[in-house]
């Protein structure tokens, strides 16, 4: 899939903007604070109906505007669509084909996007909640059912927490009871969601694997496990999964009710990447996480095309300069002529990449965006 | 400018109703000066018969101006089912059906931790005394909301009833009849496939 064209109104310092692109790649150029990361975050609203780096949409409109629009024309391969979002003091709409979306569930998935920004990173060495959020959106992008099945998780273990916390330090017998059934919702929640995560844990580390071996000129070999906070594996299934989760939580229920916190499940989960059998989190180099950084988005690519059939769009927000040059010239090999992608850095300087040379190139200043070439 | 009293504390009346904000307020205000006294007095007695004359049935709690309710009563119902709702709305609905022919039980919510609300703030305990004064009962559909907290009353009161022995049964979820298969949201199609069945 690919964007044909892009519209923004009082979006972030972009006062007026009527962008056309081409089906490859875009390299935006500018010098820093000249909206460069806000097109990008404009094009990430579109895929997931918010921004990836603010929960506040009043900080999308501009300075003293109402309200703030994105437009987009999607060119996919069973025929194209047009999308659109709102944003005003009153809340956000948004549009497909012209027809406002009663649910943004409804809205989120139709445009697909992968980026790999600075943050990512960190997405070795940082802390698992970062990891959770990249399995839980790479998911997300695939598959509504569980989206579906991860909020009804939050909010049964929301339930569940409150309860834990009101039944310090004298439970009742009705609480009792209500623990139980609390506790038996959410392992058929959590079984869902582990399963779920499992499974795409596997199919990221055959894609992924392939990849970094390339990387590497085949001397690292990665692999993924999800390390679950309940002792469950891959093999079980979902009715083993629920019954070792429930084990658990009646087991730790003592210090669940002293510390009024549900102690295990998806909420604690985490992932493991190991290099030729070594944790990258623990004896990694930093090239190596950048590395591992890499090879999982890159595999995130090729996941969404093996689920959906086609090539989701690829934001790579200052990315190039973070790496070296060879890792550089893989990214870009990797995305030659197969993948809508847009660039953003404030310098090719020494990047001499023929898929650079090929590039639309923008140039952004002061809200604005000049086509070079 | 200022509303004379009797007019602003009308409209402070009718803002108290849900939907209602000062611009509607002030409409219907202002509507009412318009009326015949008759009908003002005749709406205004009905407000506080609704209020003052209708009470929770002192079986099932379900809304009504008599006590026991009329579906109580009413001894051509099947007196050996009961079906248990959240709200006396969820009655209403049930009967417009004319398929059910059984008694009823209202809780008057759902329990939700979150929300502060215990199983001892609805009608359970007395669901369970019903049916331990009550040996006609068979049977006891659960009638709750598919929502987390419906569930979770739903789970709940079957384990309170284990002991009894009657029968107890959750109505089913999935697609609505004469929608198209195509209409159906995702979550609810996958709801609709894991409660398939054989024929």
């Amino acid at each position: 899939m690919y964007i044909r064209t892009l519209r923004l109104k009082q979006f972030r310092n972009y006062d007026r903007l009527d962008l056309q692109v081409e089906n490859k790649v875009n390299l935006i150029l500018g010098e820093n604070a000249q909206g460069k990361t806000n097109l990008m975050e404009a094009i990430y609203m579109l895929a997931f109906a918010k921004s990836h780096r603010t929960a506040n949409d009043k900080e999308l409109i501009q300075w003293n505007q109402d309200f703030a629009v994105i437009d987009a024309e999607l060119e996919k391969k069973n025929g194209h669509a047009t999308l659109g979002i709102v944003l005003s003091s009153k809340g956000k709409k948004t549009k497909i084909n012209h027809l406002e979306q009663q649910k943004l569930s409804d809205f989120v998935g139709t445009m697909n996007v992968v980026m790999f920004a600075p943050e990512d990173l960190h997405l070795i060495k940082g802390g698992p909640r970062l990891r959770r959020r990249f399995i839980d959106m790479g998911i997300g992008q695939i598959s509504t059912v569980y989206l579906h099945d991860l909020s009804l998780y939050q909010r049964i273990l929301k339930q569940r927490n409150q309860l834990l916390k009101s039944m310090f330090p004298v439970p009742q017998e009705d609480q009792e009871i209500m623990l139980d059934i609390l506790s038996e919702q959410l392992s058929v929640a959590a079984a869902k969601v582990i399963e779920r995560r499992f499974a795409f844990l596997r199919l990221l580390e055959k894609w992924s694997r392939e990849i970094h071996e390339e990387i590497t000129r085949q001397s690292e070999t990665l692999t993924i496990r999800y390390q679950p906070s309940c002792n469950v594996s891959e093999e079980m299934d979902l009715s083993m999964i629920e019954k070792r989760m429930k084990e658990t939580l009646e087991r730790d229920k003592q210090q669940e009710i002293r510390r009024g916190l549900t102690l295990t499940g998806p909420h604690r989960d985490d992932m493991s990447l190991f290099i030729n059998g070594k944790e990258v989190q623990v004896y990694g180099s930093q090239g190596q996480q950048r590395t591992v950084a890499l090879s999982l988005k890159l595999a995130e690519i090729e996941l969404i095309y093996d689920s959906i059939g086609e090539y989701p769009i690829l934001l790579l927000d200052d990315v190039l300069s973070e790496l070296d040059h060879h890792r550089q010239t893989h990214l870009l090999n990797a995305i030659q002529s197969k993948v809508q992608t847009f660039v953003t850095t404030t310098s090719v300087d020494g990047i001499e990449h023929q898929t650079l040379q090929e590039a639309t190139t923008f140039y952004a200043k002061e809200g604005t965006l000049t086509k070079m070439k | 400018m200022q509303y004379p009293a009797p007019i602003a504390k009308l409209m402070e009346g009718f803002m108290k109703l849900p939907g209602i904000g000062p611009k509607t307020a002030s409409r219907l205000a202002f509507y009412v000066l318009e009326m015949k006294e008759d009908d003002v007095l005749e709406f205004a007695r009905s407000l506080v018969h609704a209020k003052r004359d209708l009470m929770y049935c002192s079986q099932c709690h379900h809304i009504t101006d008599v006590d026991p309710c009329r579906i109580c009563e009413d001894t051509s119902r099947d007196q050996t089912v009961i079906c248990v709702v959240q709200d006396a709305k969820d009655v209403i609905a049930m009967e417009k059906m004319r398929e059910y022919n059984g008694l009823y039980h209202v809780l008057h919510g759902a329990i939700s931790p979150m929300d502060g609300i215990g199983p001892e703030d609805i009608y359970v305990a007395e669901l369970i005394k019903r049916l331990q004064e009550n040996e006609n009962i068979q049977e006891v559909i659960i009638a709750t909301n598919s929502t987390i907290e419906g569930e979770a009353t739903a789970m709940y009161i079957s384990r309170l009833m284990k002991p009894t022995g009657i029968k107890t049964t959750r109505i089913a979820h999935g697609l609505p009849i004469g929608g198209d298969l195509e209409y159906a949201d995702e979550v609810t199609l996958s709801k609709a496939l894991e409660g398939r069945r054989e024929i």
